[in-house]
């Protein structure tokens, strides 16, 4: 219920004081508003005058206003200071999403990252607000009572105060009776209620199959045995709350009992035995709303350990080691003996590559699916980092990874489906060059083939593109970003993964025209299934499970007879 | 109010199960009326108890009952309260599963079996959240309301059957913290949830971009630019919810004013009206403390109400759906063997589209004919074959098997289409219960040739559970050749005359996707195949390649001729073959 990390925010500490100060006046209010309102019901019950009680009534009603005006101000006090704790959390946790880049998304996926900077953050906030103040009241009101009702009489002070640990206890037992039952059951659950969304999402299989509407059926049912699992557990998971309700009233009642054979026996007045039964209800109050409250903190609580489970994620270091770098002719790139494991596997997804790379070349790389092709791209990118730190070089200087915000400014990447932003197709195009001209994005875009294109467009290059906007082909695409390599000329290696591989062949016809001229005067590798591009490949690099098996010129490879004419044979199809 | 009555008018969905379960939902209202109904008894009891006892009777008798009462009510409250509990979840739970088989049969008459992303799953998803959301309404919204209104109305007729004055009193004061300012909620929060719906819905659009094109920002090296970008629907969500807490505590504590005023309403009553001698002022007490516990349900009306603008888009969005089920065709069934696929001049324009998408197309295919559709994506390809399968009706022209129109032959179309799409479907449960779908009643025995007949034996026997092994969420434990592979052998088990290839390869690497086309090809030798492909590999597996341009066929022929007498498909082969 509580995360420890709780009290190491910043600024917790004092805040914390102060609102104990406030709920501690708070408390004060409460038992003198039960006083003035027990004080008023005696005056009436011993028959005197209307007059009488007009001095305890006031007392009561400042009291009563001062206790509920002191939670406004509880609240008022601790919001700066949760809003500005979630606000930095939600800062922190974007610069950390664009720090952590692409690999670690993958890995969490997109969506979990959104809802988590979105609704999680909403819900930590809820969280702070509730559990800061709930734990003070809770720890700090009944203990007061308890104190004021020892002063009143021992004796009901006592049987507050025993049962309190009794409720815990059975709260405790029934909780964990409940948890493990609820455990054993919660794998099921999942599945029945993912069996729905499951059902909905392959429904054009089953129409296919014609078997939809005799589905029907089937989920009906499914969701009624979902229903009578989640009902034989709710009989025991609610119990935990029975067992608070039934003591807490159930201690009420007696005290009220025992309170009146007292005053048969004349052992207490009424006025005291009055306050008592009044402040019972209210010495209950803190752990029942605690109680209450469990599920919404649950969930915060859940919302703000996954938060700063991501913001504690170790991320790459050592981004600056390189030294400004202009790729030209004469540069170098040294892989040796890389290796690459992911933090979750045992095997190493790429194992002892070595790459010796000198200026401007066309790189193919092929292999089968999983062959590592385009982890070796991922990592040439910066965003896997190598098993050890001192196997990659460039010109000479060694760097741990590739995350290098200086080799970053040299390349470009080109997946098989180029990310386009909910932006101008010119926003687009100039997305790495923020000063280009409207004549130079013209001209790119000319170079890719998108000037036909554009012409259909309503509003040309100021036509808004992706998500939610005008939707743009696979090749059109791969043309978009085809255009951000013309329009930028100083970053001059191009890695591309499997650019045409969704695409048709006409397409893909067209776009290998205009993407052959961005090849000359680049660094350019290349990871591809299909064989006609290696005819355009200065050297090719052959991969098979996560091994670089063979590593040559085209022809060199052709004539050795190995792994590569071995592939090529695999891919090719029979002939006509 | 007008919104209310918008919402509920043509409403199937929240007030037919309403009345649907009528006796639960009045069993679920009673306990929890009486759950407030015993808390409120149990202190009033008490008040009266030991203001009876101080006076010192001479015998217990005299508070015998109140004692006993005490305990009655003690254990009552907590009773009652568990078993409302577990009763409003199990109404609610009921409610549920007619909800899902709802949804799903209003999705099922929409779905096509020609589809081309799971894209529409994202919107399956919020339809999902939508029934949860009505589920929340009624344990949320209605059930307290209604339970704080019968408390209400008991207060009043109560007080008032004592004193009229008071009961009207009584009738205004809490009135205003059941009925004015759950209205009032809904007003303010009516408008201020519109506006956080769109900020969040601009936060939410803006960060998935984001997050999608981080390789890009990455690259790029704009962090700065990236981190302002957030900044503007930050702040606005920041000022939003600032004001909806300030709006919730002020709100908390007019409510707790009102219930002072109705406490000090009642103690100026009792002191009038329960002085006359002592045995009646032992009623001062039991009125003076019975007054907290009996309006604690008053409290959260408000809340419970302020959530409502959250529900009714649930509610409209799937009351939406219901709206425009399509004319039904009378259906008839096929006698005779497949003999013939006529297509018949098809045009096809959707209704809200400009111009044609399928253009004039006709063409015959007969039992055994392999057929090859290519062309780029938007063509039409996948329009031709929802028209195919009967999915769409035609603007004009029409598809006839054996001289039936195929419009007619929906009931039976199992029987006579296979499809194997770009990514077929596997259900969350074991692969034998996945194959197995192809034809219901099929053997294990059949089902497992099926397996062997397209290459899986070995792996699936080699894995722990063998046939038994669960496929996992959408066939995740396979690869993506895998499932191919597992898909065709359900459509082995339905042996359908015509099967539909749908781009069966486009995620493949060229190795597996060529042994795919050699599996299916040789199982399905004797079928008539229909095959959309967007490149050349394995054409030789066709004897009729047709390409497609802008809803109309352009080039056609066997892959054979066309080679021989189109330089633009030599072309297209020798770049497809690496020759070029």
């Amino acid at each position: 219920m509580i995360d420890k990390r709780l009290f190491d925010l910043p600024g917790m500490k004092k805040y914390a004081a102060i609102l104990g100060i406030l709920v501690f006046i708070q408390a004060i209010a409460i038992i003198a508003q039960a006083r003035a309102l027990s004080i008023a019901i005696v005056n009436l019950w011993n028959l005197q005058s209307i007059n009488t009680i007009v001095g305890p009534t006031i007392v009561f009603t400042v009291a009563f206003l001062a206790r509920h005006l002191l939670t406004v101000t509880e609240n008022r006090f601790l919001f700066p200071f949760v809003e500005k704790t979630s606000g930095d959390m939600r800062e922190d946790l974007m610069a950390k999403i664009f720090r952590l880049g692409p690999a670690e998304i993958d890995k969490r996926g997109t969506g979990n990252i959104v809802t988590m900077a979105l609704e999680g953050i909403d819900q930590v906030q809820t969280y702070l607000m509730l559990v800061i103040i709930k734990i003070l009241d809770m720890s700090i009101t009944p203990w007061l009572i308890l104190l004021y009702v020892l002063f009143l009489r021992w004796e009901q002070a006592i049987f507050l105060f025993a049962i309190f640990p009794i409720i815990i206890l059975f709260m405790i037992i029934l909780g964990l009776a409940a948890q493990s039952k609820a455990d054993r059951q919660y794998e099921g659950y999942q599945r029945l209620s993912n069996h729905f969304v499951d059902t909905l999402r392959g429904l054009p299989t089953l129409k296919q199959l014609g078997l939809s509407k005799r589905y029907a059926d089937n989920v009906y049912e499914v969701s009624e045995s979902y229903r009578k699992e989640t009902m034989s557990t709710l009989k025991i998971a609610l119990t935990s709350t029975f067992a608070l309700d039934f003591f807490t009233t159930l201690s009420i009642a007696v005290v009220a009992v025992f309170l009146g054979f007292d005053l048969m026996d004349g052992k207490v007045m009424l006025l005291p035995a009055l306050t008592i039964l009044v402040l019972a209800p209210e010495y209950f109050l803190p752990i029942r709303n605690f109680a209450n409250d469990y599920h919404a903190t649950l969930n915060g609580k859940n919302a703000m350990s996954a938060v700063l489970d991501v913001l504690h994620e170790p991320e790459m270091t050592e981004r600056e080691v390189l030294p400004d770098l202009k790729w030209n002719n004469d540069s170098t790139l040294k892989l040796n003996q890389v290796s690459l494991t992911y933090p979750d596997t045992k095997e190493p997804t790429l194992k002892d590559i070595s790459i010796d790379i000198k200026g401007m070349k066309k790189i193919g790389i092929i292999g089968a699916s999983g062959s590592g092709k385009s982890t070796l791209i991922n990592l040439i990118g910066g965003f896997l980092s190598p098993d050890s730190h001192d196997s990659i070089t460039i010109n000479g200087q060694t760097v741990p990874h590739l995350n290098q915000a200086n080799w970053q400014k040299n390349f470009l990447y080109i997946p098989q489906n180029p990310y386009l932003f909910h932006a101008t197709l010119a926003d687009n195009i100039s997305f790495y060059v923020a000063d280009a001209t409207e004549a130079a994005i013209t001209n790119a875009a000319d170079k890719a083939g998108l000037t036909d294109w554009i012409k259909t467009l309503p509003d040309g290059l100021n036509t808004m593109i992706g998500e939610g906007a005008r939707t743009v082909s696979g090749g059109q695409a791969q043309r978009i970003a085809l255009a951000r390599a013309f329009l930028d000329p100083n970053r001059k290696v191009l890695l591309f993964d499997e650019p045409t591989a969704h695409l048709d062949i006409e397409t893909e016809a067209s776009l290998k025209k205009d993407i052959l001229p961005v090849f000359n005067d680049h660094l350019v590798f290349f990871a591809t299934h299909r064989l006609h591009w290696i005819g355009e490949m200065d050297y090719v690099l052959v991969m098979d499970h996560g091994r670089l098996v063979e590593q040559g010129t085209p022809d060199e490879l052709a004539k050795r007879n190995g792994d590569y004419v071995k592939l090529r044979a695999e891919m090719e199809a029979a002939d006509l | 109010m007008k919104n209310l009555r918008k919402t509920f008018a043509n409403d199937t969905w929240v007030m037919p199960y309403l009345r649907k379960y009528k006796g639960l939902l009045i069993l679920v209202l009673f306990l929890g009326f009486m759950t407030f109904f015993s808390g409120g008894a149990l202190m009033f009891n008490s008040g009266y108890l030991i203001s009876e006892a101080a006076r010192q009777p001479s015998s217990i008798i005299y508070i015998y009952v109140p004692v006993v009462l005490a305990r009655a009510f003690g254990i009552a409250r907590p009773v009652f309260r568990y078993v409302e509990r577990l009763t409003s979840h199990n109404w609610v739970l009921r409610i549920v599963s007619d909800f899902r088989k709802k949804l799903y049969q209003t999705v099922e008459q929409k779905a096509s079996a020609i589809q081309r992303s799971h894209q529409t799953g994202d919107i399956l998803s919020i339809l999902a959240d939508d029934i949860e959301h009505i589920e929340n309404l009624y344990l949320r919204t209605v059930f307290p309301m209604v339970i704080g209104w019968l408390l209400y109305i008991f207060v009043v007729i109560g007080v008032g059957s004592l004193n009229w004055v008071v009961g009207i009193l009584m009738l205004l004061l809490l009135g205003i913290i059941t009925i004015v300012m759950p209205l009032a909620s809904v007003a303010t929060n009516g408008v201020r949830e519109f506006k956080q719906h769109q900020i969040q819905h601009e936060f939410y659009t803006n960060l998935t971009d984001e997050v999608l094109g981080l390789g890009d920002w990455l690259i790029s090296g704009r962090y700065n630019d990236f981190i302002d970008l957030q900044k503007k629907p930050i702040k606005e969500i920041a000022a939003l919810r600032k004001q909806d807490h300030y709006f919730q505590w002020w709100r908390s504590f007019f409510v707790q004013f009102i219930i002072l005023l109705t406490t000090l309403v009642l103690l100026i009553w009792s002191a009038n009206q329960f002085t006359a001698t002592k045995s009646l002022a032992n009623w001062v007490a039991a009125f003076a403390l019975a007054i907290f516990p009996a309006v604690s349900p008053f409290v959260n009306m408000s809340q419970g109400a302020s959530e409502w603008p959250v529900y009714r888009r649930s509610i409209e969005r799937v009351n939406a759906l219901d709206s425009g089920t399509g004319k039904t065709v009378e259906q008839t069934s096929l006698t005779e063997p497949f003999k013939e696929l006529a297509i018949n001049d098809l045009t096809f324009k959707y209704s809200d589209g400009e111009r044609n998408v399928v253009k004039h197309i006709s063409m015959d295919i007969h039992p055994g004919e392999k057929v090859a559709l290519l062309g780029p994506s938007g063509t039409g390809k996948s329009t031709f074959l929802k028209l195919i399968v009967g999915d769409l009706t035609p603007t004009d022209g029409q598809v006839l098997v054996n001289d039936k129109n195929i419009l007619n032959l929906q009931d039976v179309r199992s029987s006579l289409f296979g499809i194997l799409d770009q990514q077929p479907y596997l259900f969350d449960t074991t692969v034998m219960n996945n194959v197995r779908l192809g034809n219901v009643n099929a053997t294990d025995q059949q089902v497992k040739d099926a397996i062997a007949a397209v290459g899986l034996k070995d792996l699936i026997e080699s894995l722990p559970d063998k046939y038994d092994t669960q496929v996992q969420e959408a066939g995740k434990r396979f690869s993506g050749g895998e499932r191919q592979r597992l898909s065709l052998a359900r459509i082995l088990l339905q042996d359908a005359p015509i099967i539909i290839l749908d781009e069966p390869t486009v995620s493949l690497d060229p190795i597996t996707e060529k042994k795919l086309l050699d599996k299916v090809f040789e199982l399905l030798h004797d079928k008539t195949i229909i095959w959309v492909t967007h490149h050349l590999a394995g054409i030789a597996h066709v004897d009729q390649v047709r390409f497609m341009e802008n809803g109309e066929f352009d080039m056609q022929g066997t892959p054979q001729e066309l080679y021989k007498s189109q330089a633009r498909f030599r072309q297209l082969y020798d770049l497809d073959r690496g020759r070029v």
